[in-house]
């Protein structure tokens, strides 16, 4: 029934078998539990009857795909088999391979595993073996990344750096891992200024409050006695603590968050690639080859903004989702410098951009207010209709209306774009300021849109179409005499012929 | 180099066109039309500012109808040179969309059921990004088997990735 591997086919760690047994037994506990309360509460004793099978199961099931699951690397292709009644084999020819990440949940390191996802360049398509034994998983990372290098002469020694442990030196006969960036704790400083997690901290609070609502104490009468009590003290008082208590939450979160991510970070460029390592309990390791980063990403959060602080992203292609986070939040000089070794020129991230002038900021007013206008009508007609006092639909207004024309100033501000040697830079953001870098080698088409109102005063949006990344990057709002410029600075010979002197476009 | 525009492709798209998109815009129109004016009539005790909402709702449809096929016949355009694919769409707003062709990954046809009767075919040409496919609209559907041979021809002599 089972084969066994023969032909250099090898199967997975052994430890898989305690590993998924126990992520099995943890998946089907809460159902398990359930169904034997539910069972036993309506016909006592028949339940443990199934209590032995309920075990059983999903250690069975458990061990199934490490009996099934064989992998092999011939001179030419990776090659994986699985599945009992439906046989699947994924193979991947070497020279396609792009990436090689590593990933060790808790109970992965418990065990000394890792997870091994290999990306071959095509986006949905990555093979995936978890789990190898740690020693296995790192050796074969290194051999699939090393096959795309041009050959070297002698015994070349892995040079990794270790989950566990200090980071070890390079031997010197390995190549050399350039060290681009690594951890620095006066980093943590940023953690609360970057609101990401914020969204994490709500669905902790929608949860918890699902559980309130079961709490006895929780009824209404004690509702109505807690609230008269704060009437009786000063409402602000209680208003101010809460306030300081949510922030204190929020410190603690966003910096523990950080630490958790961010833990041993290290970021290096071996092999051709850039090699990241980070995280407390599940520890990552993400590899992108260098030939296939396209650009980079920098954006700097309106409050990060306020403390200096940016992140920093790779734009590549045939990597499962195309931006790849290659910081933590951390000084601006650091993403800068990081962001010119990646992309080997100097300017990109620093050059002054071209400001798209009067009719861009005016559409980006005109577009902010027309959405606070929206809103501010939206409530009139609300507030006419719940009979709320006029008051408060007046000074929510004006409030809208200042926010809006603030962003709007802003997100001006943010617009521009350059051309500096062979890279394309675009500015965006709203409140955030985001530079996109792109080289122009990566654009692969132009698109060229006017809505009815930039037609009217000549603005167009321009896109640069590319593989990398979001697939695309735009500038907005930018003259359109200068956007065909711009699309034939950087890319000669694509847009030439189709250019014409304005008197002849008719 | 700043005082240059982008020119019109070469080629307008089948004159059949008109009358296809006047026909799926008069069918899909028809539908909110009849809508508007039924729920009119068999929703009682509307207020009778709600005859104007309706009225408006059917000049609409109509003038869709009736212009815009005409309108967006003069601004479809498009050309496929050696290096190159041009086209340009529209009709309230305006969009351009240029690729090399030594980035074309596949070249698709497509004719729709409704399209059959007039002989038309549109040809849609993607790359490697997902934003930049670029597709020319009812074409005359022997002009657009001519353009998919001959895109075929030209990117099966190109061996790189496209990427």
């Amino acid at each position: 029934m089972i084969p066994s591997p023969g032909d250099g086919w090898s199967r997975l760690s052994p430890r898989k078998l305690l590993l998924d047994p126990v992520k099995a037994i943890g998946q089907a506990f809460v159902p398990v539990v359930v169904a034997l309360v539910g069972i036993s509460q309506s016909d006592g004793g028949f339940g443990w009857v199934l209590l032995p099978i309920a075990v059983v199961a999903p250690l069975l099931f458990g061990a199934l795909p490490w009996l099934t699951t064989h992998y092999r690397l011939t001179d030419t292709q990776v090659q994986v088999r699985s599945g009992i009644l439906s046989r699947n084999t994924s193979t991947a020819p070497l020279d396609r391979v792009r990436s090689v990440d590593l990933e060790a949940s808790l109970l992965h390191r418990v065990l000394g595993l890792q997870k091994v996802e290999i990306g071959t360049g095509v986006d949905d398509d990555r093979i995936t073996l978890d789990a190898l034994a740690a020693a296995d998983a790192r050796a074969l990372r290194t051999t699939l990344l090393r096959r795309r290098e041009p050959p070297t002469t002698g015994p070349v020694e892995v040079a990794d750096a270790p989950v566990d442990g200090e980071v070890a030196v390079p031997p010197p006969s390995a190549p050399p891992a350039v060290e681009l960036a690594r951890i620095d704790w006066s980093w943590l400083r940023f953690a609360p200024f970057s609101l990401g997690r914020l969204v994490l901290l709500a669905g902790a609070l929608g949860v918890l409050s699902q559980f309130g609502n079961d709490l006895p104490i929780w009824n209404e009468e004690t509702a109505r006695s807690a609230w008269e009590w704060i009437i009786q003290f000063a409402l602000v008082t209680v208003v101010l603590v809460l306030a300081a208590g949510a922030l204190a939450i929020w410190l603690v979160v966003s910096v523990a968050g950080y630490v958790v991510q961010w833990w041993r970070f290290l970021l290096v460029r071996e092999h051709g690639s850039l090699h990241l390592t980070s995280g407390l309990f599940t520890t990552r390791s993400i590899t992108v080859e260098k030939a296939k980063v396209r650009g980079v990403e920098m954006t700097e959060p309106v409050l990060m903004r306020l403390v200096g602080g940016a992140e920093l992203s790779t734009l590549a292609t045939g990597v499962e989702d195309g931006v790849t986070q290659v910081l933590p939040p951390c000084p601006r000089d650091v993403a800068i410098g990081v962001g010119e070794t990646v992309l080997e020129h100097r300017g990109p991230l620093t050059a002054p951009l071209v400001e798209h002038g009067r009719l861009a900021r005016r559409r980006a007013w005109f577009r902010q207010l027309r959405e606070a206008v929206f809103l501010v009508v939206v409530a009139a007609v609300a507030a006419w209709w719940f009979d709320v006092s006029w008051w408060w639909v007046g000074a929510g207004g004006v409030a809208l209306l200042l926010l809006a024309a603030a962003v709007g100033e802003s997100s001006y501000r943010h617009l521009g774009h350059a051309l500096t040697g062979d890279h394309l830079v675009a500015g965006s953001g709203q409140l955030a300021r985001v530079r996109t870098v792109l080289e122009t080698d990566g654009i692969i088409g132009w698109v060229v849109s006017q809505t009815w109102w930039q037609r009217r005063i000549g603005l167009a949006d321009l896109v640069a179409t590319t593989a990398a990344g979001n697939e695309r990057v735009l500038v907005h709002d930018v003259r359109l005499e200068v956007a065909v410029a711009l699309a034939d600075a950087a890319t000669p010979g694509l847009v030439r012929e189709f250019l014409v002197e304005p008197a002849e476009a008719g | 180099m700043s005082d240059v525009v982008l020119r019109e492709p070469a080629h307008r798209v089948s004159p059949r066109a008109v009358p296809y998109w006047r026909l799926s815009a008069a069918i899909g129109d028809a539908i909110v039309a009849i809508a508007a004016v039924v729920a009119y009539v068999v929703v009682p005790g509307m207020p009778g500012w709600t005859i104007v909402l309706v009225l408006l709702v059917v000049a609409a449809a109509v003038a869709h109808v009736v212009l815009m096929p005409r309108i967006r016949y003069r601004v479809h355009r498009w050309e496929v040179t050696d290096t190159a694919v041009h086209t340009r769409s529209g009709w309230i707003g305006r969009e351009s969309r240029i690729a090399p062709i030594s980035r074309v990954q596949t070249v698709d046809s497509r004719q729709g059921a409704l399209m059959r009767p007039f002989g038309l075919a549109s040809i849609t040409v993607t790359t490697a990004s997902a934003a930049g496919p670029i597709t020319v609209d009812c074409l005359d559907a022997d002009t657009a088997r001519e353009v998919v041979a001959r895109l075929t021809a030209i990117t099966a002599a190109t061996e790189d990735d496209a990427t």
